[in-house]
């Protein structure tokens, strides 16, 4: 390993380090100053709802998630070419058919969430999911 | 009640820091979003333009036990309610101090008569109060001296002067 590389390695690594005692000391400090215990009547205290009357029935229910198909085209439009800039870079160093087939299968992959929300009536303007009236 | 009075403090603490956290915490009391009858009616009036609790900065009211750390408890507390206002105490995290608003919160006011059923007879039956303000109801003002009265347990001397009788 040169010289440069082992110094850019360093400096991940201390940046890495202050990312971790950044995250961590807080929660130590908080530790050390915090009271003893919190005064409690019911022993609710440490009861995992944020506040208010306790809850009715668990969690771990099923419920409708509208916002998945908005997170699949995130993915297809934005994602997708985030990921598409690295192989551009390496593909100018090294163009080939093999390489061309595999950018193709990736494009290709991420197209059918395309396809599946073009399905689904995302892209058209009175859609069925939004429509307070159906 | 040592159960529900005593807290132990932190493993480490510096007299200094502790006075300006007294200081800080006197001067910025989190209030908690509720009112339980005709008190509330004069706490809003307290927090509102003309009495302006602002001015001591005790205007944030929180609709959170978790980022409060004072509980106004302004009116009656019936038997029915009386466990949901325990249970926003609970939520409360320390330090945290209770405020007694009106004769109901204190003693359960007109409300005690021999017989009766239905009410609280003062919210130190539930959980300790710090500063009892009496009064029905009592005037802004009132509740004011008493954010004056808690901000001097804390810090030990008062910032602002007596307003002198009238």
């Amino acid at each position: 390993m040169d010289k440069t590389a082992l110094l850019d390695l360093i400096y991940v690594m201390a940046f890495f380090a202050g990312g971790v005692v950044l995250a961590v000391a807080p929660m130590i400090i908080a530790y050390l100053l915090a009271p003893g215990r919190t005064r409690h009547t019911q022993d609710k205290t440490l009861d995992v709802i944020e506040c208010g009357m306790p809850a009715i029935g668990p969690a771990w229910i099923r419920y409708g998630v509208v916002y998945y198909l908005y997170a699949l085209i995130f993915v297809a439009f934005a994602v997708d070419v985030l990921f598409l800039f690295p192989v551009a870079v390496i593909y100018n160093e090294k163009p080939g058919w093999c390489e061309t087939f595999e950018v193709i299968l990736f494009v290709g992959i991420l197209t059918l969430v395309i396809v599946y929300a073009w399905m689904k009536g995302v892209f058209t303007w009175t859609s069925k999911l939004m429509s307070p009236r159906d | 009640m040592d159960e529900q009075t005593h807290v132990p403090p932190g493993l480490i603490h510096f007299a200094a820091l502790d006075q300006m956290l007294d200081l800080a915490r006197a001067n910025s009391l989190w209030p908690l979003t509720f009112g339980l009858a005709c008190c509330a009616i004069e706490m809003m009036a307290t927090g509102a333009a003309r009495f302006d609790m602002a001015r001591f900065g005790c205007e944030v009211f929180r609709p959170s036990p978790r980022q409060s750390d004072l509980m106004i408890v302004c009116g009656t507390i019936n038997k029915k309610m009386a466990p949901a206002v325990a249970t926003l105490y609970d939520q409360m995290p320390e330090p945290k101090w209770v405020l007694a608003m009106g004769n109901c919160a204190i003693s359960g006011g007109p409300f005690v008569f021999p017989g009766q059923y239905a009410v609280v007879e003062g919210v130190d039956k539930l959980f300790p109060v710090d500063v009892y303000v009496p009064g029905c109801p009592p005037r802004p003002e009132a509740l004011i001296e008493g954010i004056l009265e808690l901000e001097k347990k804390l810090t030990g001397k008062r910032r602002w002067p007596v307003a002198p009788a009238q």
